[in-house]
């Protein structure tokens, strides 16, 4: 069964193929992704059972043993952010014919955004550090052409400065790769660890780890590594917005996270203390950037940072509870960006604008879509009982349980701000009169709203029904708190 | 009594359907029926022998969060109120909005803010009462927002959320200190563990962030502010939760959390201050207002301060005297904002410069505020309930440990604070249903409100008259379970209109006697607010945060994020090569061994220089082609160290990358515009040549310390050991890619073929634009 | 030896570097693949130079060259080709459509 492990990486690389030769067939482009993101979905949840029940799928590709091969880990962190990684797709997926897209459905979109998905999952489920960055490369050159697409004037200059940023913290992965190769021999993860322990992560080690970590923070967009993100998040279609949101910045953090928990563990009073350090500065200007502006796919895109702040909080605190924290409030955060970018996408659409200021009363016309965007803005607030307060409730427990009081503030305040940034859109763009917006047409966005309201269902389920979640991230904590299991179940021995 | 608490929302969901007939059947008597229920079948626990309930429905039990409802004396109290007064206010709004108004939206936030008031009241699971707590924010906000076309509803009910989702997190910031001090989330298990609270190093933190919850919901000075500007909801709203019920959650929260704190100085200090200080600036500020509802506001916040001052001092007179007074407080200010809504509903207005002599167009109304004013007032009738407990309060006031200078103040402070509220009280009755009369200001001719308007106030009114001539009447089945909810110390306190010539009824009379000379001489002395508050103004001080907030974070933000790449890769650079040099430094990074050193040869030596001169020359490079040459050096001179070093498969690559790489760039170079010679400064040079060659020499630092510290056997024994017998090649290398690391070669032509999509994308596309 | 391709890629860093940090876009072009440069060569040195044969099995040698490093460099620089490809062609059209190559005038405002 271990044969598993590749399928939420091939059936998306097959897809975006197949794809590639129906490029001008756009309807039956459409039905094909549609299809393949649901098999990808049932793929994944069938994955995440067996994982449950069986414990970690290792897969060995070629049959070359650990730690000599590639070798595939789907451990339950993995299989559960493949799994949200899949419901973000579905619903992307079936959003994408609606989102006006235009003629850029033409352009390959369906065959890269599968390209993207792929890299994603490979990202996630590599127990090979090398081989993650080839699936960085392979979701980063994904992203490049989605962003692109369309080729207007401010498109292509943000889609450059994203690239040019990209491609340095690219070169400067490899580099960090074969400096870890240097001193420890492999690029096997599970044996980098190990190896890492032996030494007690002694010597040159921790400058290498903190050299992967800014390469990791340049792609999860922390503090003061973000610049590239909220203006290239904001000039490409909101479907492919939502997917870079939710998708992108989290592989980023993903791997620090794993990075982090597993191999650079032995210095913590020096890396991991900086991290809550940079946590606290990621939330305050990360949340100061989304109050910045009137643009509300850039409040959205702002409002990234401040999320990413608070997973690498658990991190740095390194405790069961600010671990499982970090894995929730990552699930959360995925699935509430990517419906909070649809929705502002919805509302750009209609608007026909995404400036806040020339919005107003369209709760009179759409109030299906304003009380979407108001129970997100809650979700995204943490606020009881959806999915964010779960996370957030560890998170600050561990920080506190480590005496980590001023991080816990700043944590509570950057939630107050984060819930004013959104309510300014719902209040300045939902409410208000009638003829606010002058003579205005309704435009129809059954099509639109319908993923969405498929993702905030997962949000408040996440929340409401944390008694099934919780343990399942519970147990993520406790596996990730402790190296030795990871290592074991690769090495085998 | 889950589902007493549940029922209203679940009712709720139905609403919208119910509302679509309203045509036929105002809502309102659909909802009336529920907080009605509600109320039957709490008012069953009245009794002497009442005992505290306890139910549970689990919810989160691997986190400790479940409905853990706890209905002790005190959550009776105010179950009471919630769903009684809300009874009383549903059946006023079936007459106060008519069938036009978008009733669904109203009804269905209504019993959502009665559900979540209930959960509050009733939770004993701390994070239980926090989802509750934030759902009274809400949907107090969504109410606040009912008229949300208007400029003022809008801005009044963002002030309101801001304000009390800002208490309400450092509230819940206070309940994980003490949930991971005790490691329980039961209020009643905490009480039991006080010690460990009352030794906890972070007992001031905790104490101070719950209170700020209670000080923002129960609008205590300085957070007072939102309250005037949440006047902008329906007055039935203004009703029910801005006076009666919500506000009164954070009394709720102190008194439920008194046991744990009483003994804390710190606890009495700023708890009682701040309530005196409420008192006081409330009632001050109250006498200034022109709009009924506002005077209504500030009076509210004035006696919610005196009742969190009361529930400061702790005392068992005064944590009596503060639960009497809650129930009391619920009668006559109810009253009185339904009479506002009533006189603004009939004559359209709410100025009480425009108002006066309406006495005679509506005598029910003026009865009814009437008692209501004067109760308020605390004038000493035997059929007024405010008296009683206004006597009790000053008292409580007399009663404390004289030790401070707090202690000794208070008395006098109190005074003072009910003496406005006497003025304010009077100025609310004789200004609108006395003087002269002005109908030609008025939008509506006035006349006495329907029936059914009347009903509730006069209820409230009923209410008013018979605690003031029984007011033992309730007291043992029910006043005496709630105080002693919150100080176990309470006893059976007889309430008696005659005590005797005491310093309270002293206290009493001097308020009534120094407040009536106020009440006639108003206009001479009201030129004090322009001295205080004159310019000092909270609201102002709130506006510009919120403004400042908005520009600040523009100012900051657009400061570095300027759009250039320069400055954003300037950023990036500097963070890393500083913090990375400081790791290397603090963990003794640096490492240099020549161990294992492959030899050179002069060949070798002068590539690499060649290299380093072609690398540098890119730099001054101001012509295309040079530059593309200069650049062809460096990655040819590449491929040949690949073939000295023994290499051969990558030094082929590199080769032929490197043609192809040539002659794209030739290709698209003749496209771009002409280098041009560095306008720079030589500041920014300087700058630039420093970032570049410290990360340059970082990473040769980094690199040579990595190269030195050879501890371990690479894998690649491995790999040579089975490459022909396991893979079946000789060419190690080859083997190593299509076999061991072919998931990397895979994806690496998958790369190759994203790019050619990518290209095709970027090219193709703005062909075809034309086209169409 | 390893020190001396350790400067050299170290040189090659900062030149690229330096390249990145100029207004024209051309230059920074030059800038990345510089970068990639450096880069292999780091992947290079890291395994050990020249103590070996090259890594093609061959009966009565047993040492070779590390071959892992260099199966790694092949990977990347073919993906550094595919992202250079596409940077060239990103920079012209951008260049063409913004009638610029100087990334100081691409910034960009803030209402947009």
């Amino acid at each position: 069964m271990s044969n598993l492990a590749v399928l939420p990486i091939i059936i998306p690389l097959i897809s975006a193929i197949i794809l590639v030769f129906f490029n001008s067939k756009v309807n039956i482009s459409r039905g094909l992704a549609k299809l393949f993101s649901l098999i990808n979905l049932s793929v994944a949840l069938y994955i995440n059972w067996y994982v449950l029940e069986n414990g970690s799928i290792i897969l060995e590709t070629g049959d070359w043993a650990a730690p000599y091969g590639i070798i595939l880990v789907v451990d339950s962190l993995a299989a559960i952010l493949v799994l949200t990684t899949n419901l973000i797709a579905a619903a992307c997926a079936f959003y994408a014919p609606n989102a006006g897209l235009e003629r850029k459905e033409k352009f390959y979109f369906y065959p890269l955004f599968f390209f993207l998905i792929s890299g994603v999952s490979g990202a996630f489920v590599t127990g090979d550090l090398f081989n993650l960055f080839v699936f960085f490369e392979v979701l980063l050159m994904a992203s490049y052409g989605l962003i692109v697409l369309g080729g207007d004037k401010v498109q292509l200059r943000e889609s450059l400065k994203y690239l040019l940023i990209n491609v340095f913290s690219s070169m400067l992965f490899v580099t960090a790769i074969a400096f870890l190769y240097a001193v420890v021999g492999t690029v096997n993860m599970a044996h980098i660890a190990q190896r890492v322990q032996e030494v007690e992560q002694q010597g040159v080690l921790t400058a290498i780890g903190v050299l992967l970590f800014f390469v990791f923070a340049t792609k999860a967009a922390l503090f003061p590594l973000y610049y590239w993100l909220p203006k290239s998040y904001v000039v490409p279609n909101p479907v492919i917005s939502a997917l870079f949101g939710a998708l992108l910045t989290k592989v980023g953090i993903y791997s620090i996270l794993r990075v982090f928990s597993l191999i650079f563990v032995y210095k913590l009073e020096l890396t991991h203390e900086t991290f809550i350090w940079i946590a606290g500065l990621s939330m305050i200007f990360g949340v100061i950037g989304a109050l910045s502006t009137n643009n509300i796919k850039l409040i959205i895109a702002y409002n990234i940072i401040p999320a990413i702040g608070f997973i690498i909080l658990g991190i740095g605190v390194l405790n069961q509870e600010s671990l499982g924290g970090s894995v929730y409030y990552l699930i959360h955060d995925m699935i509430i960006k990517a419906a909070l970018f649809l929705i502002v996408g919805v509302i750009a659409y209609i608007a026909g604008t995404s400036d806040l200021r020339k919005m107003g009363g369209l709760i009179n016309y759409y109030p299906f879509l304003g009380w979407l965007l108001f129970v997100a803005a809650f979700v995204l607030a943490g606020i009881p009982p959806f999915s964010g307060f779960i996370g957030k409730l560890l998170l600050l427990q561990g920080a506190f349980k480590e005496g980590e009081i001023a991080i816990v503030i700043i944590g509570l305040l950057t939630s107050l701000l984060i819930l004013y940034s959104i309510m300014k859109i719902f209040i300045k763009g939902f409410w208000g009169d009638k003829d606010a917006m002058g003579d205005f047409k309704k435009k129809p966005v059954k099509g639109m709203i319908a993923p969405i309201v498929f993702l905030l269902a997962f949000s408040v389920a996440l929340g409401v029904g944390a008694e099934y979640f919780y343990p399942i991230v519970d147990s993520i904590a406790a596996y990730l708190l402790d190296p030795e299991i990871y290592i074991d179940s690769v090495l085998k021995e | 009594m889950i589902f007493a608490v549940l029922i209203p929302l679940l009712i709720a969901c139905f609403i919208p359907y119910l509302s679509k007939i309203k045509h036929k059947i105002h809502t309102g008597y659909f909802v009336f029926i529920i907080p009605l229920v509600i109320f039957i079948y709490f008012v069953r626990f009245i009794g002497n022998d009442f005992t505290p309930v306890r139910q549970t429905v689990n919810w989160i039990p691997s986190l400790g969060i479940n409905f853990d409802f706890y209905l002790d004396g005190l959550s009776l109290l105010f179950v009471l109120l919630i769903s009684g007064i809300g009874a009383l206010v549903v059946l006023y709004s079936i007459f106060y909005l008519s069938n036009q108004e978008r009733l669904g939206h109203f009804y269905v936030y209504l019993l959502m803010f009665m559900t979540a008031m209930l959960g509050v009241v009733l939770s004993d699971n701390i994070f239980v009462l926090y989802t509750f707590w934030e759902l009274t924010s809400i949907s107090s906000f969504l109410l606040i927002g009912y008229w949300h076309f208007k400029e003022r509803s809008r801005y009044g009910a963002l002030k309101s959320m801001m304000i009390t989702i800002f208490g309400g997190l450092s509230m819940f910031g206070g309940f994980i200190l003490l949930s991971v001090i005790t490691g329980t989330t039961s209020i009643q298990q905490m009480i039991a563990q006080s010690d460990m609270i009352l030794t906890s190093d972070y007992l001031p933190l905790i104490l101070i962030l719950i209170l700020l919850g209670a000080f923002t919901k129960s609008a205590q000075f300085p957070f007072h502010i939102w309250l005037p500007d949440a006047m902008e909801a329906p007055t039935p709203v203004s009703a029910y939760l801005h006076s009666a019920t919500m506000v009164k959650a954070g009394l709720f929260l102190v008194a439920r959390f008194s046991p744990v704190f009483s003994g804390y100085e710190l606890f009495f200090i700023i708890v009682s201050l701040i309530g005196i200080i409420t008192l006081c600036w409330g009632s001050y500020m109250a006498v200034r207002q022109t709009d009924l509802k506002a005077i209504l506001a500030f009076s509210t916040v004035s006696q919610l301060g005196m009742i969190m001052a009361m529930l400061g001092f702790g005392t068992e007179a005064a944590v009596f005297a503060a639960v009497f007074h809650i129930l009391n407080h619920a009668t006559f200010k109810g009253s009185l904002f339904m009479v506002a809504g009533i006189i603004d509903h009939e004559t359209g207005t709410r100025d009480i410069r425009k108002l006066g002599g309406l006495l005679t167009f509506m005598p029910m109304t003026a009865t009814l505020a009437l008692f209501g004013t004067f109760s308020m007032a605390g004038v000493p009738l035997p059929f007024l309930n405010g008296f009683y407990s206004k006597e009790l309060f000053f008292d409580a006031t007399l009663g404390l440990d004289a030790a401070t200078i707090l202690s000794q103040a208070i008395p006098y402070l109190a005074v003072f604070g009910s003496i406005f509220t006497f003025v304010y009280s009077m100025y609310f009755f004789f200004g609108v249903f006395t003087g002269p009369k002005q109908f030609n200001l008025l939008p509506k001719k006035p006349h006495e409100a329907p029936m059914g308007m009347l009903i509730s106030p006069i209820v409230l009114v009923l209410g008013v008259v018979v605690i003031g001539l029984f007011p033992n009447l309730a007291n043992a089945p029910f006043l005496l379970h709630a105080a002693q909810a919150v100080n176990s110390g309470v006893e059976f306190h007889e309430v008696s209109f005659w005590h005797g010539f005491k310093p309270p009824l002293i206290m009493s009379l001097i308020v009534v006697g120094l407040g009536t000379v106020l009440v006639m001489t108003r206009k001479k002395w009201a030129s004090v607010y322009t001295v205080l508050p004159g310019r000092l103004s909270f609201n102002k001080a709130y506006d510009k945060l919120i403004e400042k907030i908005d520009s600040y974070s523009a100012g900051v933000t657009n400061y570095y994020m300027n759009g250039s790449l320069k400055t954003y890769m300037t950023l990036i650079l500097g963070t890393t090569l500083i913090v990375t040099f400081i790791f290397m430094l603090l963990t003794n990074g640096f490492a240099l061994s020549t161990d294992n050193s492959a030899d050179f040869s002069v060949l070798e030596i002068s590539v690499v220089i060649i290299m380093i001169i072609a690398a540098i020359a890119t730099i001054f490079m101001n012509h295309n082609v040079a530059a593309i040459l200069v650049l062809g050096v460096v990655g040819f001179g590449v491929a040949i160290l690949f073939v000295t070093y023994r290499a051969p498969d990558i030094a082929l690559t590199q080769l032929v990358i490197e043609t192809i790489s040539v002659a794209l760039f030739l290709l698209c170079f003749y496209h771009l515009p002409k280098l041009k010679k560095s306008t720079d400064s030589a500041k920014t040079k300087i700058a630039n040549a420093t970032i570049a060659i410290g990360f340059g020499a970082l990473m040769t630092a980094i690199g040579i310390s990595a190269h030195s510290s050879n501890w371990f056997d690479s894998i690649s024994e491995y790999f040579i050991e089975t490459s022909y017998t396991l893979g079946g090649g000789d060419n190690i290398v080859n083997v190593i890619l299509v076999d061991m690391r072919g998931l990397d070669t895979l994806f690496e032509i998958a790369v190759l073929g994203i790019a050619a999509l990518a290209i095709i994308g970027l090219i193709k596309y703005k062909k075809n634009k034309g086209a169409e | 030896m390893e020190i001396i391709i350790s400067i050299l890629s170290g040189v090659l860093f900062a030149a690229a570097i330096y390249n990145i940090l100029q207004k024209q876009l051309l230059r920074i072009v030059i800038g990345t693949t510089l970068l990639s440069h450096g880069a292999h060569l780091f992947i290079f040195t890291m395994g050990k130079l020249k103590t070996g044969q090259p890594p093609v099995l061959t009966d009565g040698i047993s040492d070779y060259t590390d071959p892992l490093p260099q199966a790694l460099i092949l990977t990347s620089i073919v993906i550094s080709f595919g992202v250079t490809s596409l940077l060239l062609v990103l920079a012209y059209r951008t260049t063409q459509e913004n009638n610029t190559d100087n990334m100081e005038q691409l910034r960009g405002s803030e209402n947009e």
